[in-house]
């Protein structure tokens, strides 16, 4: 659930490593994730949305946190920042939003029949969105 | 009249099975009562009495009859009976009423008074003989039901008075026993500390305990396993709560019965020998380049010397020493302990190793060994029991490591011709598992690695503990030190051990962890603020620990043993604690605290598969022997949970692999393993009524408590080679024979209009023709294959003739053939690219013809309800199944007509016998003897199970079967019923090229006690 699933990345860099692939097992490592707070959520495709935001909702509302951050990955940003819009366009106006894009270095590993196993890292887009609630005037 | 039959019929119900002795009490002569007792025992004992058990069984009954009808008769018949054969014939007459009859029929007119004498002289034989061992309850049990009273045996007084007497005499009997079998010790006696360490030691000698036996004795179910004694699971409620820890938490598991090997010699003969146990087609091996620089821990499938991919061991994970100056390498191979006798068997035959041990590369060593070993002995024991003084030393305290091991049992074996060594290391290396994300905060918590002494300090120390500073003093150990040390600081910073390379070794020392306990239980956390060095984890991610840093002193067995001995002891350690200044503060040993040197070692998660990779990832921590409990309290105290067995299991379930021993039905250990589980659930199916059990046979189940791997496989190959392919089955399967034919010669048609647009006019059938003849004419080649291994090994064709496929190449193959063009598995496939082979008729033929007998490790996913059982059987869904599927998705599945119970009539006759052997009809010998054969061809018939051994397991059922599952339950990772277990390559391939691509790989799933056929999709994760 919290964690953002990297199978939804497309494979960008066949082409660029040639290599017979049958000698190579591929196997896509997790995602480097920075250590948890409270009030991190991790958004995957594999979760219904609807859950994914009532699960925000109930963070905000139930009052322990001001802000929560929405994590997002790959093919996992659209629905990272429909989260956070329908939030913001549920609470009349009481929440803002702030979005700041990043890039995540994600790691694969090569595994050979034979030989030193191979490492290699490709670049993935993420967004990470502040959610919290406007200052009372 | 018929009053009085009710009456004596009541009588008869109520004193069937009872001794007859309490009708004797009015004489307190006790032979009287035993002798009742005896022929009351031998009438109920023998329903098939010969002739003269025959009388003398109608004259126990007769006795009670007549003593109860007129109970004016005390006299003694046990003497009668003794005196002379008259007597028994007089009381035969007296007994005129209700068998009357019988009896007339059944006196003899001549009667020889020598073997009349003889044979009651026989009787009297059995009588006293089961008189002499009476049980100590036995008075008691002779009364009946209603007159027992609470606390009979508690207090005499509530006994009739007439029995008071006898009853006396055995309580009094038993105290005496009682008195003189506990020899004393009040409990207070007892506990103390050492009475209870020499009964703990005494337990220990038949299972070995683990160091950490009597935590878990308190908090888990202990089970004996292959000699051990092992926590099962928690006796708190705690499944769910421990699937959390594994997925979010830290669980923590003691993986110390799992044996270590070691083997050392130079690396080219290291490689050369075992390069024969493993074949690098089923990936990795002893050779391979990341494990062999000892960065890594590597796992793989052993077979026996040259005979992959037949005949198995067991799987097994291996560790290099990293190089040192020395030319000689050295290996650990940790395994099962069901595997190990195999396993070391096999690598002293490979390594042509013999018994004799040769001098010890450090002599000194030995001796501490020997010392160890010794006091573990009984005489040392005994000693101690006389010697007061002997509280002090040492050793006598506590078994460390194999108690049950004779102290004189070599450990060492060398092979005079290559120079290796084989040393069993069992029980001395203890291995802890941390599985969950927060294992790392567990671990950096827990751990701190060893101060670095000056050269100044240490110097003054006893001779023992100056390991580490004789390691302190090289500048190069020192800078390895540190840059252990740094690894470790850097772990907090990666969220989960997945992150990092599998099966990284980072080897430490480390301080004392008792030393910087908390007080309470705490639950370690990831601090986000304390995380630097982002460039560093970065790396550390990438490329894992380099190999210089997994060299740690704990290979080393003179550190190792330095290590055990000095270790301090809970007693000392809380003495000095005791003398602090300020209660409560850290206790600071300064240059005397001991430091141990341990290696950690990651534990990949899920690798195979697409979905949840790196779930239940996780570090082992090795630790030298005798510091068990000292590393697992630190570790609980940091919010770790424990698990049992039980736990271990659902992890290898839940990552999808197979569970040794459970999964590995070609490996001599996992056949010993099924036929112990089949013994122990027939038992329990047993001991439930008929009416309350699964009837096995209406649910056309043919084996409920095991897979016959062998049939099945057997069934595959015969079909396969008859050609009839399609045609052949039972004959419920003739109505939807011909459709599959047909939608098969489509689908494979597709292929084959990629191929080539020629071919397309070819018909299937024309094909399978061919495919059979090609079959019949290359069969004999396989033949000649597989003729070599049953001529050699015959008394294991019974189960051991089957074959797990571990080609990694084929596997792959077969794995993208299972799936169904349009789901992801098609962007792999592309992805795959052109190496990979299609599906084509052709290939297929080639998998079958040279891989007849195997089986297929799968795991299946539900698609609806369900969650399948062990042994629940795979299917191939038939035609109308997919089209039920495809026009209403949320239906439950087909089901299994209920099947007819052929064993019925046998079943029935062989019980009408038995009652009417036990009913009091009076039948010659002759009939007696006739009845015998039937009765006992019928002993091992259990109602509801298939008596026979299974005959065409494929297709018994309406749906053909192609494998069973080998673990199955509701999986809490993926949410959905899931199972893990093995079809038949031949089944399988035959599946897959009869349906649709769109739906490739749809199988359906059935319990053992269910008709309910269910839906699931069939994954081969490589």
């Amino acid at each position: 659930m919290s964690m953002a699933e990297n199978q939804a990345l497309a494979p960008a860099s066949e082409g660029a490593l040639d290599m017979d692939q049958v000698e190579y097992t591929l196997r896509k490592r997790l995602p480097r994730k920075l250590p948890k707070r409270k009030n991190d959520i991790y958004v995957n495709m594999k979760t219904d949305f609807k859950a994914q935001l009532a699960r925000c909702q109930k963070m905000l509302d139930g009052g322990c946190f001001s802000e929560i951050c929405i994590h997002g990955l790959g093919l996992a940003i659209n629905r990272a920042i429909n989260i956070a819009l329908q939030l913001q366009g549920g609470s009349f106006g009481a929440l803002q939003i702030a979005a700041n894009t990043s890039t995540v270095e994600l790691v694969d590993d090569l595994e050979l029949d034979e030989g030193e196993p191979l490492t290699r890292t490709r670049n993935n887009s993420a967004i990470h969105i502040k959610v919290f609630h406007t200052l009372p005037k | 009249m018929s009053g009085v039959n009710r009456k004596e019929k009541k009588f008869a119900k109520l004193m069937r099975n009872q001794p007859s002795n309490i009708t004797f009490s009015s004489s307190s002569d006790p032979g009287a009562g035993r002798s009742g007792m005896g022929s009351s025992e031998s009438q109920t004992d023998s329903p098939h009495y010969s002739c003269f058990t025959h009388h003398q069984g109608v004259n126990g009954g007769h006795v009670q009859q007549q003593q109860v009808g007129s109970s004016h008769q005390p006299s003694c018949y046990g003497d009668r009976q003794r005196g002379s054969h008259r007597g028994g014939f007089r009381g035969q007459r007296g007994s005129s009423r209700g068998n009357y009859r019988s009896y007339v029929q059944e006196i003899p007119k001549i009667i020889t008074a020598t073997n009349f004498a003889q044979a009651r002289a026989a009787e009297i034989n059995a009588m006293l003989k089961a008189v002499a061992h009476k049980s100590s309850s036995q008075f008691l049990q002779s009364l009946p039901p209603a007159m027992r009273r609470r606390a009979m045996s508690h207090n005499i007084k509530r006994l009739p008075r007439r029995l008071r007497e006898i009853a006396k005499k055995e309580v009094e009997k038993i105290a005496q026993l009682k008195k003189e079998q506990s020899k004393s010790k009040s409990r207070k006696a007892r506990r103390r500390h050492g009475n209870l360490l020499m009964e703990f030691n005494r337990r220990q000698r038949k299972n070995i305990w683990l160091e950490t036996h009597i935590w878990h004795a308190k908090r888990f179910h202990m089970v004996k396993k292959w000699g051990y004694c092992l926590g099962n699971k928690p006796t708190t409620k705690s499944y769910r709560a421990c699937y959390r820890a594994m997925s979010k938490q830290c669980l923590l598991q003691d993986l110390s019965y799992s044996c270590c090997l070691e083997l050392s010699g130079t690396e080219d003969n290291l490689l050369k020998t075992l390069g024969r146990l493993s074949s690098r087609d089923a990936g990795t091996t002893f050779a391979s380049v990341a494990c062999l620089s000892g960065k890594r821990q590597g796992s793989l499938v052993l077979y026996k010397a040259d005979q992959y991919p037949t005949k198995p061991l067991g799987p097994v994970t291996f560790l290099w020493r990293p190089k040192t100056p020395s030319e000689n390498r050295q290996l650990w191979i940790w395994a099962h302990p069901a595997l190990k006798m195999d396993l070391l068997t096999e690598l002293q035959l490979v390594c042509q190793c013999l018994d004799v041990p040769v001098p010890e590369p450090a002599p000194s060593e030995c001796k501490t060994i020997t010392h160890v070993t010794a006091n573990q002995t009984v005489p040392g024991l005994k000693r101690k029991l006389q010697d007061n003084a002997g509280e002090e030393v040492i050793p006598e305290k506590k078994i460390i490591g194999d108690g049950t091991r004779d102290p004189l049992q070599t450990v060492t074996w060398t092979s005079l011709t290559s120079g290796i060594v084989i040393e069993d290391l069992t029980m001395e290396i203890l291995r802890y598992r941390l599985i969950g994300p927060l294992s790392h905060c567990v671990m950096f918590e827990a751990l701190q690695a060893a101060a670095i002494l000056k050269n100044s300090e240490g110097r003054e120390e006893s001779g023992l503990r100056c390991w580490w500073s004789e390691y302190c003093k090289r500048p190069e150990n020192m800078t390895l030190h540190n840059g252990q040390e740094g690894v470790l600081l850097l772990l907090p910073g990666i969220a989960s051990p997945a992150e990092i390379p599998a099966g990284t070794v980072l080897g430490l020392t480390v301080g004392d962890p008792r030393l910087n306990m908390p007080k309470d239980r705490t639950t370690a956390m990831p601090d986000p603020t304390q995380v630097k060095d982002l460039e560093k984890i970065r790396e550390l991610c990438l490329n894992g620990v380099g190999a210089e840093f997994a060299q740690s002193e704990i290979w080393d067995r003179n550190v190792r043993n330095i290590v055990t001995e000095t270790k301090l002891t809970e007693q000392e350690l809380n003495q000095m604690r005791s003398k602090l200044l300020v209660p409560g503060s850290r206790l600071d040993l300064g240059p005397q605290e001991s430091k141990v040197p341990i290696l950690l070692v990651q534990q990949p998660g899920k690798m195979a598969g697409q979905e949840h990779t790196g779930w239940g990832s996780g570090w082992d921590i090795l630790i030298p022997k005798g510091w068990g409990m000292a590393f697992w309290i630190p570790l609980i105290y940091r919010g770790a949970r424990a698990g049992g067995l039980q736990e271990g299991a659902k992890h290898t379930q839940y990552k999808g692999l197979p569970h040794f021993p459970d999964d590995f039905p070609d490996c001599p250990a996992g056949i010993q393993h099924s036929m112990e589980t089949e013994k122990e659930l027939i038992g329990k199916y047993k001991k439930y009524p008929p009416a309350k059990r699964p009837n096995y046979i209406h649910h056309g189940t043919m084996t409920p408590f095991r897979c016959p791997w062998q049939q099945l496989v057997e069934d595959w190959k015969t079909q396969n080679q008859d050609g009839s392919f399609k045609l052949a089955g039972s004959d419920q399967e003739q109505g939807l024979r011909p459709e599959m034919q047909v939608s098969s010669r489509e689908y494979v048609g597709v292929h084959e209009k990629e191929i080539s647009s020629e071919e397309k006019p070819l018909k299937l059938e024309e094909e399978m023709e061919e495919e059979s003849e090609s079959v019949t004419t290359l069969e004999p080649n396989i033949g000649c294959e597989n003729l070599q291994n049953p001529s050699t090994g015959d008394r294991c064709s019974e189960s051991g003739h089957v074959s797990i496929l571990r080609s990694r190449k084929l596997l792959k193959q077969i794995s993208t053939w299972c799936r169904p063009t349009s789901s992801k598995g098609q962007q792999t496939r592309r992805y795959v690219g052109s190496a990979q082979v299609q599906m084509t008729a052709d290939a297929v033929k080639a998998i079958i013809c040279s891989h007849p007998r195997f089986l297929v490790w799968v795991r299946l996913s539900l698609l609806k309800k369900g969650s399948p059982v062990t042994n629940a059987t795979i299917c191939i869904p038939s035609e109308e199944d997919l089209h039920l599927l495809a026009s209403e998705p949320n239906c439950p599945g087909p089901q299994e007509p209920k099947h007819r119970d052929p064993f019925k009539h046998q079943f029935k006759a062989s019980k009408s016998q038995k009652k009417r052997a036990f009913s009091q009809d009076p039948e010659t010998a002759a009939g007696d003897l006739q009845r015998k054969p039937v009765a006992s061809c019928g002993k091992d018939l259990i109602r509801g199970l298939w008596p026979d051994r299974p005959q065409n397991v494929m297709s018994h059922c309406s749906r053909l079967t192609i494998g069973f599952v080998t673990q199955g339950d509701f999986s809490l990772t993926v949410g959905c019923g899931e199972a893990l277990g093995f079809v038949s390559l031949v089944g399988l391939l035959h599946m897959v090229s009869s349906q649709p691509a769109e739906r490739r790989g749809l199988a359906l799933v059935r319990c053992p006690a269910s008709l309910q056929y269910r839906f699931a999709k069939i994954d081969i994760e490589v």
